[in-house]
């Protein structure tokens, strides 16, 4: 039996609190508080305690899906990059790179959020982005 | 022989299939399971101030198999829990091997951050971030009269955020169907939850269970002095049926259907 935990940050907010996952085998069992994180202190509130559910979700999207004919399709990785890419510059060429705007979100890193407006700035050419925390 | 060759021996010899205890990494010691495959982990198993209930994560891999044996690292709280949960057989002590650590105060020896140890005293956070309207929750126990006492008790709950850390950190907490999530009882989407039916249902759960360990005070964003709580319904459990849970392995005076009532029934303040 292989049982570890990883520390990690909490995604379902800014806070950023500390988390403990709990695997056995591989799987995530249950989340924990981290407790000598100097943001929560070993305390978290009822979504970070259930951080691991979504985790294990069979919900949860595994691939990329396209709207085709109508309805969702799953589809690959390059396919939908591209597919992205395509439609982004189709607009853009249309109607000018301040007709997209890119809103960012407290769930991914600072490092992710970092190069989404990077790509917003010097990619689209837009200075269209915000975060979910202003919502 | 220190505790690294002492769990080396253990998983050696086959007497443990894991053996839970800590571990450093990236500057926090938090806990983990060292295997016979992976001995040379144990150059970083570590003892200390960290406390994480590591009997509780000792359920969960017995729940995944039932016959593996489980050696853990043991304070006094830890030993009191195992104690709780061999009797409501949520654990085999035949399956389990304990090495104790000492979490005596003393100058060679940090000791965790408990205040088991000094009975009735506020923890060290609490001390150092005095909540408003809280001198110390013992004081009022203690000095103030049943009213004020109940509307002490009331703010103290109100101020719940309904994380259900408490139930989820303690060692003891481990139903299946736990009625603090009852829609019956404790109405869903409301927040503060059911005040005050949810602390008090739990408190009379933790009657003849808790083994005082403090973990869900710690864990409590809202600083309510679960702990108090607790000790407080504890201490007539004790004064009445003569039962202290954790002390061994005698089974809580709850689990035991009686023939007649011996208790007068009394009104609620009384007990707050
Ligand atoms: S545990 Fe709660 S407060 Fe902390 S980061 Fe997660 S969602 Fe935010
Ligand atoms: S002190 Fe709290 S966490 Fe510890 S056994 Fe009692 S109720 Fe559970
Ligand atoms: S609060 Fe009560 S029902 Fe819920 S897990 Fe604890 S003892 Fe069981
Ligand atoms: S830990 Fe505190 S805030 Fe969370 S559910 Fe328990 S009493 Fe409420």
């Amino acid at each position: 039996m292989n049982y570890k935990f990883v520390p990690s940050v909490c995604s379902y907010c800014g806070t950023g609190c500390g988390v403990l996952f709990e695997v056995i085998d591989g799987k995530i069992n249950s989340t924990l508080p981290l407790k000598s994180h100097p943001v929560n202190k070993g305390k978290l509130c009822i979504k970070g305690w259930n951080l691991h559910e979504y985790i294990n979700s069979f919900m949860r999207l595994k691939t990329p899906l396209i709207k085709k004919d109508g309805r969702f399709q799953k589809a690959t990785w390059d396919e939908t990059i591209s597919h992205t890419a395509k439609n982004f510059t189709k607009i853009k060429d249309q109607f000018g790179p301040d007709s997209i705007g890119v809103l960012v979100s407290a769930k991914i890193s600072n490092e992710e959020n970092y190069l989404a407006q990077k790509f917003t700035r010097a990619v689209i050419g837009t200075n269209n982005v915000d975060h979910c925390a202003r919502l | 022989m220190d505790i690294i060759n002492q769990v080396e021996q253990l998983l050696e010899q086959g007497k443990v299939d894991i053996f839970i205890g800590y571990k450093e990494l990236d500057g926090h010691v938090i806990p983990h399971g060292f295997t016979k495959e992976n001995l040379d982990e144990l150059k970083d198993l570590k003892t200390g101030e960290t406390r994480y209930s590591l009997e509780k994560m000792a359920t969960h891999l017995a729940k995944k198999d039932k016959d593996l044996k489980i050696g853990i690292i043991a304070r006094e709280c830890n030993k009191r829990a195992l104690n709780c949960l061999y009797t409501w057989n949520q654990l085999n002590p035949e399956n389990m091997e304990i090495i104790n650590v000492n979490c005596c105060p003393s100058r060679i020896k940090i000791h965790a951050d408990c205040s088991y140890l000094e009975p009735k005293k506020s923890g060290k956070f609490k001390k150092e971030h005095g909540i408003e309207f809280n001198n110390d929750p013992e004081e009022l126990m203690e000095k103030y009269d049943n009213n004020e006492r109940f509307s002490r008790w009331m703010y103290e709950f109100n101020k719940c955020i309904k994380c259900y850390g408490c139930r989820n950190i303690c060692p003891v907490c481990f139903c299946s169907d736990c009625s603090l999530e009852d829609p019956d009882l404790v109405e869903t989407g409301d927040l503060p939850p059911d005040v005050p039916i949810f602390h008090l249902v739990r408190a009379s759960h933790m009657a003849g269970r808790c083994i005082d360990c403090g973990l869900c005070e710690d864990a409590c964003p809202a600083e309510i002095p679960l702990r108090l709580l607790y000790r407080e319904i504890n201490q007539i459990v004790s004064d009445v049926f003569d039962y202290q849970p954790g002390q061994n392995m005698e089974k809580s005076p709850f689990t035991v259907i009686g023939d007649k009532v011996t208790l007068e029934p009394k009104p609620m303040d009384t007990l707050l």
